[in-house]
């Protein structure tokens, strides 16, 4: 069987201007004077994994080690630099969610446009408004633009519209619940429940207590270089070490 | 192991839940910018109206005198606007679509011309709304429509294609350089005079009409006043002309923007 993903010698590289001023006079003035250099942000080095189907990967790292970005790059946002990266299924990503949400659509027409933008089909999606906007528990504002929802109703709705379909592959930034009380609970259990279906997740987590709860494998980044993968505990235990 | 086929997917880099969502970004193109206002999508009928009017008032006292006889000013000038107006706003929206969706873009995968070329067919499909009140223009000045009023898809058609080209490989400069949009307004403005929108070509001389008619633009609206209300002389040439205009700029366009776009995705 085919590996969900298969990450081969990935490096990913962003170009940066020091003194960027974004403007066309000012910059060309700079390089003139050499006040400009164009730097390569070398931002992950040689990263190579595969996922099996049905496997939870978890990735660790302190902040700036690369995790979003190797994130992103899983789903398929940005292109490796150098190197090769495959993906077989279909991809949610739970980053950031709800961008894509327009205030000056209703409910309703959200949810249809964010499904399609993950790449579902409207058709199908039309049937399930209703259901989504119920689990969301904002049914009775369906059809007001979402510009008059509360900044909790719009992150139920996103996390909702997310979740109602099962993809082959889940990628999850630091969302595993939203909202307050209640919903808090029951959004953790819909996760829980999602994650141990048998879905192929990613998830990146400073929480090592879910990481080690819900892993079947971890990754530890280092300055954008695996410095470490393996078992939860083993790989858990090494990271907490060189962190003190 | 699934024999390869020659899908859409393979052909335009699109599934066909692209397309559900291709159709709902035009109907937020077209819908949206009137979402506060009372009358609604009938700006798009009443804008080209209200302009040309304007433009009549001024531009007849000079310029209706001088067309060729058989030609009518009115449907002249309103043709020229909604084609103009197709070519501008569609180019602008195109070239801002994808930096106005970057923050969509950088969270999910979608193909990002997509943007783009809802951005130029809702340009198209406004411009086919237009031609309601121009077709009204044509019978009040006393002409009558068109045999050949197919064409006009053509037209739009390979217009659209020179939109969303132009359009997506400005989009990428847009990103890297803010100043650029200032630089395109004032291009857009010169192209604007260079094009035979509120004046007869024969008023100007020898040079200057070698000039524009080298514009595409003109030969696109030379064939729209013809196949719509044979309000002007057009060739064969110019079709060739303008369909090339539009299969080359698309091309090209798409070219650059794969080039540039992995790049420029990690400024957005």
């Amino acid at each position: 069987m085919r590996p969900v993903i298969e990450a081969k010698n990935m490096d990913f590289s962003y170009r940066v201007l020091t003194n960027h001023q974004s403007s066309l006079k000012t910059l060309f003035k700079d390089f003139v004077n050499r006040k400009v250099r164009v730097e390569n942000y070398q931002a992950l080095r040689d990263i190579s994994f595969e996922v099996t189907k049905g496997e939870t990967v978890a990735i660790i790292g302190k902040n700036g080690a690369g995790k979003s970005t190797l994130l992103k790059l899983l789903a398929q946002v940005v292109p490796p630099t150098k190197g090769a990266l495959k993906i077989n299924g279909t991809v949610a990503p739970m980053i950031e969610l709800g961008a894509g949400f327009n205030p000056e659509l209703t409910g309703r027409e959200n949810i249809i446009f964010y499904s399609a933008l993950l790449g579902r089909d409207v058709k199908k999606v039309k049937q399930k408004v209703e259901a989504i906007a119920d689990w969301a528990g904002v049914a009775d504002h369906l059809d007001y633009q979402l510009r008059t929802f509360s900044s909790g109703m719009i992150a139920r709705l996103a996390f909702a519209t997310a979740t109602v379909e099962v993809p082959d592959l889940l990628l999850i930034d630091e969302v595993l619940s939203v909202g307050d009380g209640e919903f808090a609970q029951k959004s953790k259990a819909r996760m829980q429940q999602i994650i141990k279906s048998g879905t192929t997740v990613v998830l990146v987590s400073h929480d090592l207590v879910t990481v080690a709860e819900l892993a079947d494998r971890v990754i530890w980044l280092k300055k954008g270089e695996v410095a470490m993968a393996g078992k939860p505990s083993e790989v858990i235990a090494a990271y907490q070490k060189s962190e003190i | 192991m699934r024999a390869k086929k020659v899908s859409l997917y393979s052909l335009t880099g699109f599934s066909k839940n692209n397309l559900q969502l291709l159709r709902l970004l035009i109907q937020q193109e077209l819908t949206l910018r009137y979402k506060r206002s009372v009358i609604g999508i009938g700006w798009t009928l009443l804008n080209p109206m209200l302009t040309s009017f304007v433009l009549w008032i001024v531009f007849s006292f000079f310029f209706a005198g001088k067309l060729q006889t058989g030609q009518q000013f009115a449907p002249y000038l309103m043709a020229g606007i909604l084609l103009n107006t197709f070519f501008n706003q569609g180019l602008l929206q195109a070239a801002n679509s994808i930096a106005a969706n970057g923050g969509i873009l950088t969270k999910v995968s979608v193909p990002p011309k997509i943007f783009a070329f809802a951005a130029s067919l809702a340009a198209f499909i406004n411009f086919l709304i237009g031609l309601i009140p121009l077709t009204l223009v044509v019978y009040i000045s006393g002409q009558s429509l068109s045999f050949f009023l197919p064409i006009v898809l053509l037209v739009g058609f390979f217009l659209a294609l020179f939109v969303a080209g132009v359009g997506l490989a400005l989009s990428v400069i847009f990103i890297r350089f803010d100043d650029a949009k200032n630089i395109i307004n004032v291009l857009l403005l010169i192209l604007l005079y260079l094009t035979p929108v509120f004046y007869p070509i024969s008023i100007l001389n020898e040079r200057m009409q070698q000039i524009v008619t080298l514009n595409p633009l003109t030969s696109f609206l030379d064939v729209f006043r013809w196949s719509f209300s044979n309000n002007a002389t057009a060739t064969p040439a110019d079709f060739i002309y303008l369909s090339l205009t539009g299969i080359i700029f698309f091309t090209l366009g798409n070219f650059i923007f794969k080039r540039y776009w992995p790049r420029t995705v990690s400024m957005l």
